[in-house]
């Protein structure tokens, strides 16, 4: 018999937890309450699956523990969009474009903004990383800055749509953009499965990658273009969750214990998944709606951050 | 080169005075009675002085952290200082409901100078590979601290006041309440009289040391400074970001490190950049006016990236 290793555990827990989730004080209502639930656990499974991947496989492309997309200025881009969207056509946009419109043209800015990091990040061997992160920053600031200018301009109930983008919350999906969203994120596990060997090799560096005849531009812009696909649907499904993909992806290389990412990738979507779950049932049982979960995530995956950053010296 | 500053300030100072939602008129003024006499006395004046004295203390401000930090990249917004001060308030409005400004000051000024001195212990622990990464972590130091407040402030059902307070704007500011900003002349004062040991603190610790700098007392103090003027601040006019940040570099890049010759343009140079902003600000969408955080916020932002991109091609 297998002796239970940690990984293995992860998944127990969280599948203890969705059924506390979905059965917690539901008196066992199949019509209204549980159907409400399981739609939400389902937004948490996407996202958390979008998240855990987006970020182990762009740490593994940048060689960096501490890098995400949420980070990077992903998010920020994300944001500048919708803004723009509410300020020059209003609420009429959602009817516009329709959910799925607005999805798509997001998913393609979003591959726009990637491609210029990809031009940035990896132009001529240099690696201007850290210059992109303060990048990636400062734009977050700027943006929130410039959406605070838009409620100036629009009507509160175009604001409130806005701030509705700018807060992570699991109530805002619908059934059609959760099969969407389901679909996109399993055609791009599908796409990925067969790279995954390949994702190991870049793992060790681009030398290492090229001189084990691996095509290292062609998979980086690959990889690039599934984590901006990834991004967009975790975002847009539910919103901005700024250091979660830090505290995913070291949690999951301390329990893994290897970087293959056969393994490491489904279990940090294990853990992105019980994560968003604990937050809920905090939000919903102990705090009694008190909080957020962004507010939590933030709370505890920030301070995470910066726990590691003295512990690791700032060289993880 | 501090002339032509000066004549800058002057008329811009002029025109600040000469702006506004309602047309001075300027025959009443000699009668030093009147509607157009209260307004410059209790409106636009007070403004003036709240912008300059705002200005100058936030890019002295940058200039004191750049130097204890050693990394051009930090101000007040970037190393947690004005987030903590948000808490502070944020706490003395929970803990004690009927204190007046000054005990909210107090409160503020204790956690922002706690904040400022975790802050550089953090940064003193940390070896680093790029100056870039300070920033990056004094930002995501400041989102924790944000978090902790909106976690507060959600619980007690105060978020919305708390952003009211969170964007920087001087159309409160009038006479009677605006008048702990005047904290500011004293710490500027100081910083100039020390200016030379705050440049010793710029070559780092050991240097300090043996050209007989007791270099952690004047790190103590320089965070202290830095914390009265960012808590003044935050309580009479909100946050302003950039400003600490941008000026202290464009002066840098022209006329180098002394501080004891640098200091006066810095402070001139954040007086400006906000009569700038606050101007903008006023006539954008005459006759009302977008608060001064989103104006400096944009023009601070951009210079900033600009900035940076310019040191990192």
């Amino acid at each position: 018999m297998m002796r239970l290793q940690p990984r293995h555990a992860v998944w127990i827990v969280v599948v203890t937890l969705a059924l506390i989730f979905v059965f917690l004080h539901s008196g066992l209502d199949f019509d209204y309450v549980i159907p409400k639930r399981i739609a939400r656990l389902t937004a948490m499974l996407i996202g958390g699956a979008a998240i855990a991947w987006s970020s182990i496989t762009f740490q593994t492309l940048t060689g960096n523990r501490i890098l995400t997309p949420a980070i990077m200025g992903y998010e920020a881009v994300y944001l500048l969009w919708q803004a723009l969207l509410i300020l020059f056509m209003g609420s009429a946009s959602l009817v516009l474009l329709g959910v799925n419109g607005n999805f798509v043209l997001s998913v393609l800015l979003m591959l726009g903004y990637s491609w210029g990091i990809h031009r940035w990040l990896f132009r001529d061997g240099k690696s201007n990383v850290y210059f992109l992160l303060l990048v990636g920053f400062v734009l977050t600031l700027l943006i929130s800055t410039f959406t605070q200018f838009v409620q100036l301009k629009v009507s509160p109930g175009e604001f409130s749509i806005l701030q509705g983008f700018s807060q992570a919350s699991f109530n805002r999906a619908q059934p059609l953009q959760l099969l969407f969203s389901g679909l996109l994120v399993g055609a791009v596990c599908l796409l990925g499965r067969k790279t995954l060997p390949t994702l190991d090799v870049l793992s060790l560096g681009r030398d290492q990658a090229v001189s084990l005849g691996v095509d290292y531009r062609r998979n980086v812009r690959l990889h690039l273009a599934l984590i901006a696909i990834l991004v967009a649907v975790s975002t847009s499904l539910l919103g901005p969750t700024a250091f979660m993909g830090v505290f995913v992806a070291n949690i999951t290389y301390a329990l893994a214990r290897t970087f293959r990412h056969r393994v490491t990738l489904p279990l940090g979507g294990a853990i992105a998944t019980g994560m968003f779950i604990t937050a809920q049932l905090l939000v919903e049982h102990v705090f009694n709606y008190k909080t957020t979960v962004g507010i939590l995530v933030n709370l505890v995956c920030g301070g995470y951050f910066l726990v590691l950053m003295v512990r690791t010296r700032g060289a993880p | 080169m501090t002339a032509r500053w000066l004549w800058w300030f002057a008329i811009l100072c002029g025109v600040s005075l000469l702006v506004g939602a309602r047309q001075l008129e300027w025959g009443q003024l000699l009668s030093l009675s009147g509607d157009a006499w209260l307004t410059l006395t209790a409106s636009r004046l007070p403004r003036l002085a709240a912008l300059v004295l705002t200005g100058v203390g936030l890019a002295v401000c940058g200039v004191i952290l750049q130097h204890i930090v050693r990394n051009k990249f930090v101000e007040p917004g970037t190393t947690g200082g004005l987030d903590a001060a948000r808490l502070g308030i944020l706490m003395s409005l929970v803990l004690a409901p009927g204190a007046g400004a000054p005990a909210r000051m107090l409160f503020a000024l204790l956690l922002s100078f706690a904040a400022g001195l975790i802050f550089v212990l953090i940064i003193r622990r940390i070896q680093f590979k790029g100056s870039v990464l300070v920033p990056v972590i004094g930002l995501m130091y400041g989102g924790v601290l944000s978090a902790i407040a909106e976690f507060y402030a959600y619980r007690n059902n105060i978020m919305q006041s708390m952003q009211g307070w969170l964007l920087g704007d001087f159309s409160r500011v009038v006479q009677g309440s605006y008048e702990i900003i005047y904290l500011i002349l004293p710490i500027v004062g100081l910083t100039y009289l020390y200016a030379r040991r705050f440049t010793l603190l710029g070559m780092g610790e050991g240097m300090a040391t043996s050209l007989g700098l007791n270099y952690l007392a004047w790190v103590a103090l320089g965070l202290l400074l830095v914390a009265v003027t960012v808590s003044a601040t935050v309580i009479t006019v909100g946050s302003i970001p950039f400003v600490g940040l941008v000026i202290p570099n464009l002066v840098a890049l022209r006329y180098g490190d002394n501080l004891r010759r640098t200091l006066p343009i810095v402070a001139l140079g954040g007086a400006c950049l906000l009569l700038v902003c606050d101007i903008l600000g006023r006539l954008l969408i005459y006759p009302f006016e977008v608060p001064i955080g989103l104006t400096a916020g944009s023009v601070g932002g951009v210079l900033f990236l600009a900035l940076i991109i310019r040191r990192y091609r």
